[in-house]
């Protein structure tokens, strides 16, 4: 028999211990949470400004750079030649004037006499030279060489056929002129030189570093800021450039952090841990809520997006199958799932450039579609492939494409198969062997037609539709070197036409909007639709709001 | 015991091996290479990029220059991140991953073997019922969603705790308690059946009859041999918190290996991609070894004679 | 939930109907079996085609982000799709994931565990080096690069599942098969001249099924959460298929904003993973005749 007492009593024992032992945790636990609710805590930092960059930038090295992550940060460390203002014109930067010669084939740069590098050297033309002709180098296999294939001998020395950099158009005459000879006009030139690719580079740091000589103890830069701590996949941190050679910038550092995910970033921002904060941050429904408060912004981006046909596929090979979906889709869906303001598009040049005409494209008119459909031989959608549609994996992209799908299966009675790979599989795909329907979007590199329009030249790497057409070839060509303005815009407009009306190897569905939100301490961003950050003229004080805060809020 | 440690990290370097390997495959198979960036890429270009990194190569060779360079301990280069080598990248990594699991895993046990052991002594009634649902609820809800829950709790409407990053002290509080969550509900459930099996035991009785009469010796018996379980699952348990720190690192923005693991996934950075798997699979074997070495001290069989 | 199995292997008890007498005197799993049956009915009538409510899971409307209401029980998602269909539909992805990787698990762990198990010696520990291997591997690490590879759909996810699910199944058929070779009515059979592969199928494999059909009872459960925390980091179905944890994952960013989203699909995965586990307890609890189920434990 056994003694069910003494059972009991230890039971009875060892459940109070063991009770009073989990009750001593969960106490330490509320009053660490309690000590937390009255530690002191400021809104802001003055002087200190906090962003969020959203992933890491994969290098500074802006000869190897490719993403808009790395370029946001070295548009704040560095400057070149020129420099954009908020109305996107070329401002003079390094160079202070600059002279237009041989009929627009020949460019002569004269430097400012006080430029120099955060370690105190001057900065001269000889590296600008250096940096430009590094570039085209075939060893430093930069993505981005293809810019400067405007310059002369810079398509041969940079595919290997020239052996020598010493017949490149490109030479630093002495310290302070810097000379660019063209192998033919080209009006857009000008804006090359503010972008990031033509920024000078010190030829010694370079080559005694390699590799390394992004990192904060070898950096060297002349820019507005400059870096002085990197903490990979997490944050960086920028200080105020003190020889810059413009005005040096009020706000002292930058800590710019690394948030993948978008609603902690926007969490972070609500609850005072971030400054600003852009699309990197937003999720799609956070906009609604914000929508009315003074703190946010939208404005227009030069950035496109569009449904791309593969135009060797069927059944997009028949022109009126692709003119069909075009006024099947009714583009004001897109701001209304997307709520960030965006503008439907109808064609491809975007309002803000020359060369923009409302009429260029083809409007919504599902009657005419249906019409046409039948015409190409598939009455209300009957007896049509399946085609597919591929997506890179984003969840902005997922809601555009099923919105796309719905529309074409409720007007056009067409159904399409949703394919969505991730970005760098997406990437891969379209460019080795494009589907018969994929989604894309582009972004401008400089605010000219031509960085939208020469995409579906036949010499594009990026034209992935397989469409060309040497009357629109001509057509991009002539622009390209005619001077005025006028005669231009019209060259670049019935190109457009001919794109969006005629032959039709895309759709254009929306122009994307920047989304901003900005604490009331900070003062100064610079907002443009080319999407550049530059944080020079930030300020943050505390002139409005208090500083600091006891007690839980 | 020493004898054990050899053995075992002998037994561990042919599971790396077939673990490097495996992975190297299943990574070299997959579609879509590095360089597949967004903008222009002319063909010249990509030629120079993958002859730098060796790309060009017969597979097979690529495989043994591989398995060259791990022999030296060198992971290799990472593909984004192009200035810094692997082994820069988890020596950054690491010890935050380590910071958050170790008291992840210390929070778990805390929480979960009391939690269970409330619910066998009580077995039946309400704290059972109680603790048991707590428990089932750590697994059977998506880490992601616990994590949203305690965020939206305790970051957004309190305001106590911070949103993200690792920025201070403060900082691991969410993250390490989201982490726990499961851990802890495993172990619960666990310590409940075992100390259900010990305190219906007879030698708890014999013990007691032979005069110990102080609960505390009993307590010490009672609970040496309910860990016994928790201490072998210590290595299932690493487990679990490695992959729950894919997810949590990513929620909470924290710099930690899983983060870097899911970044070089999606970025096809092929030698990080190894790099982090075997990091992972040493810390398994590691955290199996343990538990056959404190197996030694804690045999029930020792014990009982006591 | 290979843990558990590790600390508290079952003794072996037949299948017979005494086991669902067992089941009906716990509560909580006789509950979860009928949580489970009704689930599963949904989920076989929405493939068959009945449609249980009236909007069709793919239906747009202008209604967006709408909360619940009497119109849309659950409220609607960000393309004006209601959800109560939507999850409905997901029922059947999710319940048919949860059983193929049950099923894929049962066939590779069940064939894997025999084989090492029978056959003993130096292939048994060959073989359960192989399951070492496999251990050491994180399962989601390994998730994830067989989903990248095999890419989103429907097949890649279930064999990615698959794969790491079978493990337990066969440590416990090895476990099992050890224990039993060496039983009275094995060395019958063998006395009887009767071949391998019937000793295996038609004695030794039987008397396993207990803890065998246990262990797969936690697969399921595992397989929902996992598929779910794929479909987070970007791994899981293309749209419009739409799992439970699809739409959690989905419903994530809206959560402040629009908690219906992310809080009904996880309500249900609860609710499933929450039964499965109760049944699979129960189960465990009946087919062990160690447990005292005959008497009131209070």
């Amino acid at each position: 028999m056994r003694n069910i007492g003494d059972h009991r009593f230890l039971i009875s024992e060892f459940a109070k211990r063991l009770g009073h032992c989990f009750l001593a945790v969960l106490l330490l636990i509320s009053v660490l949470s309690l000590s937390a609710c009255i530690r002191p805590r400021s809104r802001f930092e003055p002087g200190v400004l906090r962003v969020n960059l959203g992933t890491e930038p994969p290098g500074l090295d802006w000869h190897t750079a490719t993403d808009s992550t790395s370029f946001d940060v070295v548009s704040n460390l560095m400057v070149g030649l020129t420099q954009y203002t908020n109305k996107l014109t070329c401002a003079p930067s390094c160079a202070k004037n600059w002279e237009v010669l041989d009929g627009g084939k020949r460019y002569l740069f004269h430097l400012r006499d006080d430029l120099r590098w955060t370690d105190g050297k001057p900065l001269t033309a000889y590296d600008f030279e250096y940096a430009w002709k590094r570039l085209l180098n075939p060893v430093t296999a930069a993505q981005y060489a293809f810019f400067l294939y405007d310059v002369v001998g810079a398509r041969e020395y940079n595919t290997g056929k020239l052996k020598s950099a010493e017949t490149l158009g490109i030479k630093a005459l002495d310290a302070h002129t810097f000379e660019i000879r063209l192998r033919k006009p080209a009006t857009y030139f000008i804006y090359l030189t503010a972008f990031c690719v033509s920024f000078p580079m010190r030829k010694d740091v370079v080559e005694k570093w390699g590799d390394r000589w992004t990192e904060p103890e070898h950096f060297v830069t002349n820019g507005p800021f400059k870096l002085t701590k990197w903490q990979h996949e997490y944050k960086m941190e920028l200080a105020a450039n003190e020889g810059y050679f413009d005005s040096v910038p009020q706000v002292k550092l930058i800590k710019m952090f690394m948030v993948p995910e978008a609603s902690t970033a926007f969490a972070l921002y609500e609850n005072d841990e971030l400054d600003f904060i852009d699309n990197r941050s937003f999720a799609t429904p956070d906009v609604e809520r914000y929508r009315n408060s003074p703190e946010y912004k939208n404005f227009p981006l030069l950035r496109a997006n569009y449904l791309a046909f593969n135009v060797t596929k069927k059944p997009f090979t028949d022109v009126r199958i692709r003119k069909a979906v075009a006024m099947a889709i009714d583009r004001s869906i897109f701001p209304r799932i997307l709520r960030r303001g965006e503008r439907p598009a109808t064609s491809w040049i975007p309002p803000a450039l020359p060369g923009y005409s409302p009429d260029s494209g083809l409007k919504f008119d599902p009657v005419a579609a249906r019409a046409l459909l039948a015409e190409a031989g598939y009455p209300g959608g009957k007896g049509l492939p399946k085609p597919e549609l591929l997506y890179p994996n984003r969840d902005d992209v997922r809601l555009t494409v099923e919105a796309t799908q719905d529309q074409l299966k409720r007007n056009l009675g067409m159904e399409i198969e949703l394919v969505n790979q991730e970005w760098k599989v997406y990437l891969a795909t379209v460019r080795k062997d494009a589907p018969p329907m994929f989604r894309n979007s582009w972004g401008a590199d400089f605010p000219d037609p031509e960085t939208f329009m020469n995409l579906f030249t036949k010499d594009c790497g990026n034209n992935d539709t397989k469409w060309s057409d040497p009357r629109y070839d001509a057509l991009i060509e002539a622009a390209q070197g005619e001077l005025n303005a006028a005669k231009r815009a019209d060259l670049y407009r019935q190109a457009d036409v001919m794109l969006c009306r005629e032959a039709v190897p895309i759709v254009p569905t929306f122009l994307a909007t920047q989304n901003i939100m900005v604490k009331p301490w900070v003062t100064g961003i610079a907002i443009n639709p080319l999407d550049l950050q530059f944080f020079k003229d930030v300020v943050v004080d505390d002139s409005q709001n208090s500083q600091t805060k006891y007690g839980a809020r | 015991m020493f004898a054990l440690i050899v053995k075992r990290i002998l037994l561990a370097i042919p599971v790396l091996l077939v673990v490097a390997s495996l992975t190297f495959v299943l990574v070299r198979i997959v579609p879509g290479g590095p360089f597949d960036a967004d903008k222009n890429l002319p063909p010249e270009i990509i030629a120079n990029l993958n002859a730098k990194y060796h790309l060009d190569k017969p597979v097979p060779e690529q495989y043994l220059l591989y398995l060259g360079r791990l022999a030296q301990g060198d992971l290799g280069v990472s593909y984004k991140y192009v200035n810094r080598t692997v082994n820069d990248i988890l020596a950054d990594a690491f010890p935050v991953s380590l910071q958050l699991g170790t008291i992840s895993l210390t929070l778990a046990v805390l929480i979960g073997v009391p939690l269970g052991a409330i619910a066998a002594v009580c077995r039946g009634r309400k704290e059972d019922v109680i603790a048991m649902f707590l428990s089932t609820l750590g697994i059977s809800v998506p880490g992601f969603v616990i994590g949203a829950t305690l965020i939206f709790v305790f970051a957004i409407k309190l305001r106590v705790l911070p949103v993200g990053l690792w920025e201070s002290p403060w900082h691991v509080v969410l993250p390490a308690v989201t982490l726990a969550f499961s851990p802890a509900a495993y172990l619960a459930r666990l310590t409940r059946a075992s100390v259900l099996e010990i305190v219906e035991k007879d030698w708890v009785r014999t013990a007691r009859s032979k005069g110990l009469s102080q609960w505390n010796t009993v307590l010490k018996h009672i609970l040496r041999n309910s860990l016994i379980p928790v201490v072998t699952v210590l290595g299932p348990l690493t487990a679990i918190v490695i992959t729950g720190s894919f997810v949590v690192e990513y929620i909470y923005a924290i710099p930690g290996m899983g983060r870097f693991f899911i970044t070089a996934v999606m970025n096809r950075d092929y030698d990080l991609i190894l790099g982090t798997t075997l990091v992972f699979a040493v810390l398994l074997i590691i955290a199996n070894t343990f538990v056959d070495l404190a197996y030694q001290f804690l045999d029930p069989r020792m014990r009982i004679e006591d | 939930m290979e843990i558990v199995e590790k600390a508290k292997m079952p003794v072996v008890a037949p299948l017979d109907q005494s086991v669902m007498a067992r089941i009906r005197r716990i509560p909580t799993a006789y509950i979860a079996l009928w949580v489970i049956a009704l689930i599963c009915v949904v989920a076989l009538l929405s493939f068959m085609g009945f449609s249980l409510c009236q909007y069709s899971f793919d239906q747009t409307s202008s209604d967006f982000l709408a909360g619940p209401s009497g119109q849309h029980w659950m409220g609607t998602d960000e393309l004006g799709r209601d959800l109560f269909s939507r999850i409905v539909y997901g029922a059947r992805l999710s319940i048919a994931i949860g059983l193929t990787t049950a099923a894929v698990a049962f066939v590779i762990g069940t064939l894997y565990g025999a084989l090492s198990g029978y056959l003993g010696g130096k292939v048994d520990t060959f073989m359960m080096r192989g399951v070492d291997i496999a251990y050491s591997l994180p399962d989601l690490l390994v998730m994830i690069l067989i989903g990248v590879l095999l890419g989103r759909g429907t097949i890649g996810i279930l064999i990615a599942l698959g794969l790491v699910s079978w493990m337990g199944t066969a440590r416990l058929v090895r476990a099992q098969f050890l224990q039993l070779k060496n039983e009275e009515f094995i060395e019958a059979a063998r006395a009887q001249g009767q071949s391998g592969w019937n000793i295996v199928f038609k004695h030794l494999l039987p008397n396993a099924l207990g803890p065998i059909i246990v262990a797969l009872t936690f697969t399921v459960p595992s397989a929902i959460l996992s598929e779910s925390t794929l479909s987070f980091i970007g791994l899981g179905l293309s749209p419009p298929a739409c799992s439970w944890g699809t739409l959690a994952s989905d419903g994530w960013r809206s959560l402040r904003a629009h908690p219906h989203l992310i809080f009904f699909p996880s309500l249900f995965i609860f609710i499933t993973v929450l039964s499965f586990n109760f049944l699979g307890d129960g189960l465990r609890d009946a087919l062990d005749p160690r447990t005292r189920l005959g008497k009131k434990s209070r």
